[in-house]
């Protein structure tokens, strides 16, 4: 679906590189999570696969066609986008908000609506209540739904997910994070997720890929990242969840007394 | 004031609000239509920014009276082009930094997410940008529309009708009736306007049709009473054009010419308050068909001339220099002299013992002189000066109209006077004598633009004043004004009878301007 080929990304004629040489491939139907810290180059790598940011070296294939070579306009509208704070317009109603890029692609009005209804019940939010309220009417967790719904509207096969529920409370954030699970295995899309929340990367990608300043240091399913980490990089960064699940077990196990 | 009185300046309303609005309506649709798109390039050039701003900026730091009367000199016109283009101009800050800042005030998360989703750089302009500007946009267009309705009331003294000239006829003439109407309409329109757009904002934010109705309503609503009001100047072409500088005697003379011009079947139209230099160029490039100059401000202001002839010879040369550089007809003295002169209290000059400027110039250096905004930077100042060895201690500047009471007042020991002037006797000064001859005298004169000299008819109606006019009537004349408050017309219409220009059979009949 997605294929990455030794892709670099500099912004100072090759002094630094935010991304350096990374292969990467995600099956059709497959979420891949990157994982690593903020600066580590994983939104970097993200943004070039729908041309927000072009690539110094390295090519990307997106079901089989260079990227490069595709119109940015007609790559993006054919992927869906989830954007790190949403990024709802404010001056827009949550229909008209979902509905953006089906008019791009001039659909027609009857259709626009009719999609518009189906997303929102398809995550969740109630069409009779909420089609006409504005973004900032909404609480958190609506507006994650909503940009949800809006990355979907044009039934794309791929997503591309920037820490889509990284500004939540973390009840809305599990079960939000469940509902999308669910989700992205009916509608069998191929999703590119980025986060650095390890907890969410084990429980919901099909494979993590963890990157380092810049550099792709290993990838894996959840399991072989936990179990057999490839990299001391990685070992350290299973480290907390390791150890905050073993906390969790043994409060549980001794009736859940403090420490 | 009377309810006549305010009777009287309201019948004028329909033909200075019509001006007013449509020099307002075109300036600031014009203003629109250019600082849009001019600020959208701007944020997208970020190089141009700065110089566009700051000539912005700059434009709007000159004072509005100033760039009006620049624009005449540049585009060497007066009347509408000049003060559309100086308000024009003028309307820019607001429109271009108000835009400017509201789409570069978009959320850069929200403009990710417009080209992310797959927007085109227009789509996301006018889908995304300019529809969360539309606040500030909109704000900007307001200030815009408020500073452009208050500063057409200054294109008065370029030769465009406005509101303004209830303004500044009123102030020169002190007939606060009149500035009173012409500040309260300017106010409401600017009021009206303001909340009209409010009114169409309020529309689209709220997609509320009623209030898009109700706005465009009363947009249409404006036009058309623009286009009504226009109707009766754009019929009849052929109407006499009067000048006036902005004093008294101005008035009361184009009032007194406009008259004569109607009486004898010809449409008059006046021009009123325009500056002086301002005047004399418009007369000859016929924008101006007539009105009454001073022999010794064209002497010295339009010839350049420094030298002294004689009265007689002095007016014979300039007559025949208008007509050979010009092809202006001067059609002939009115028979009073406006000089300038120095006057004082009576009182202080009996204390001082003062009779004539030479006896002034011991107590120059003690005494304030106060004279009228061009008297200090005039040639004559220069030779009075020079001729009497004159030096005050203070210098300053008022409108003519204050002059007066200031030296009433004992805010300044002297002043520059008109001879004419009705408030010499009011207020009890004195007037110098000038043994030197250091003033130049200033015959009252009639000039006629070139094309006014070939209309038989107009050169019939208005020989009679030449010699008609004595000093002693137009100083009651002008007395009529400023200080019985009578209106220029009023006072035009006894100057005609007491000189006999006007059978009392057939008086009675004033000019609309």
């Amino acid at each position: 679906m997605i294929r990455i080929q030794q892709v670099s990304k500099t912004y100072d004629r090759g002094r630094s590189f935010a991304v350096q040489g990374v292969d990467l491939e995600v099956g059709a139907g497959e979420l891949l999570v990157l994982l690593g810290d903020s600066g580590c180059g994983k939104t970097t790598l993200l943004k070039m696969i729908n041309r927000l940011v072009e690539p110094t070296q390295g090519r990307i294939l997106v079901e089989d066609r260079d990227v490069s070579q595709v119109d940015p306009v007609a790559l993006r509208r054919g992927i869906g986008y989830v954007f790190q704070g949403v990024g709802l317009f404010p001056h827009m109603t949550v229909a008209e908000n979902v509905a953006v890029v089906p008019r791009l692609l001039n659909w027609e009005p009857a259709a626009c609506r009719d999609r518009v209804d189906e997303l929102l019940r398809l995550t969740g939010l109630s069409p009779r209540t909420h089609l006409d309220r504005k973004p900032d009417e909404l609480s958190g967790g609506q507006r994650q739904r909503v940009g949800l719904a809006r990355a979907l509207a044009a039934r794309p096969s791929i997503m591309l997910m920037d820490e889509p529920f990284g500004a939540l409370d973390p009840i809305t954030r599990d079960g939000l994070q469940r509902e999308f699970k669910r989700l992205q295995q009916t509608l069998n899309l191929t999703v590119v997720m980025v986060t650095h929340d390890m907890t969410e990367a084990l429980l919901l990608a099909d494979r993590i890929a963890v990157m380092k300043q810049g550099v792709l240091v290993g990838t894996g399913t959840p399991r072989q990242i936990l179990r057999n980490p490839s990299h001391p990089y990685i070992a350290a960064l299973m480290e907390t969840p390791r150890r905050q699940a073993d906390q969790v077990e043994s409060m549980l196990r001794s009736g859940g007394e403090g420490q | 004031m009377t309810e006549t009185a305010l009777a009287d300046q309201l019948r004028l309303l329909p033909d200075y609000l019509g001006h007013h609005l449509a020099l307002t309506l075109v300036a600031l649709s014009s203003g629109i239509a250019l600082c849009l798109p001019l600020a959208i390039l701007v944020t997208r050039v970020k190089s141009l920014q700065w110089p566009v701003l700051t000539v912005a900026s700059v434009a709007q730091t000159i004072p509005g009276l100033a760039l009006l009367a620049l624009m005449v000199p540049l585009l060497g016109q007066i009347g509408f082009l000049p003060a559309f283009i100086a308000l024009l101009l003028y309307s820019m800050l607001p429109i271009l930094r108000n835009t400017v800042t509201g789409i570069l005030g978009v959320a850069p998360d929200i403009l990710e997410a417009a080209e992310g989703l797959g927007m085109t750089s227009r789509q996301r302009l006018f889908r995304v940008e300019l529809p969360l500007a539309a606040p500030v946009i909109i704000a900007g267009i307001r200030t815009a529309t408020v500073w452009v309705v208050g500063s057409a009331t200054l294109s008065t003294p370029v030769g465009a009708t406005s509101l303004g000239n209830y303004i500044f006829s009123g102030l020169q003439t002190q007939n606060s009736t009149a500035v009173l109407v012409g500040c309260a309409a300017a106010a409401a329109l600017a009021m009206v306007l303001d909340q009209l757009i409010r009114l169409g904002e309020l529309a689209v934010a709220g997609r509320s049709r009623t209030k898009g109705w109700l706005a465009g309503a009363g947009l249409l609503f404006i036009l058309l009473s623009t286009l009504i009001l226009q109707i009766p100047t754009a019929r009849g072409s052929a109407a006499v054009v009067v000048g006036a500088k902005p004093f008294t005697e101005q008035y009361v003379l184009a009032e007194a010419i406009a008259q004569r011009l109607t009486r004898a079947g010809l449409r008059a139209e006046n021009r009123s308050s325009m500056g002086s230099m301002i005047l004399f160029d418009a007369l000859t490039a016929g924008h101006v068909d007539c009105y009454v100059d001073y022999s010794g401000t064209l002497w010295a202001n339009v010839m350049k001339r420094q030298d002294l002839p004689p009265r007689r010879d002095l007016l014979n040369q300039m007559k025949a220099w208008l007509q050979r550089e010009h092809q202006v007809r001067v059609l002939g003295a009115l028979g009073f002299e406006n000089n300038y002169g120095l006057a004082v209290p009576r009182r202080k000059a009996e204390a001082l013992k003062l009779a004539t400027i030479q006896d002034l110039a011991s107590h120059a250096p003690q005494m304030t002189i106060g004279a009228d905004f061009e008297f200090f930077v005039r040639p004559e100042w220069a030779a009075l000066r020079e001729a009497y060895r004159l030096d005050f201690g203070e210098q300053r500047t008022f409108d003519p109209s204050l002059m007066y009471a200031a030296a009433r007042e004992g805010v300044v020991d002297v002043i520059s006077a008109y001879t004419t002037d009705g408030r010499i006797i009011e207020y009890d000064l004195a007037v110098l004598a000038d043994p030197l001859q250091a003033l130049p005298p200033y015959d009252a004169v009639l000039v006629l633009s070139p094309a006014a000299a070939r209309r038989a008819e107009l050169v019939g109606a208005l020989e009679a004043f030449d010699g008609a006019i004595d000093d002693g009537t137009m100083r009651a004349a002008n007395k009529r004004v400023d200080v019985d408050g009578e209106s220029p017309a009023q006072a035009a219409r006894f100057l005609l009878e007491a000189v006999g220009l006007s059978p009392p059979a057939k008086g009675g009949e004033g000019s609309d301007s």
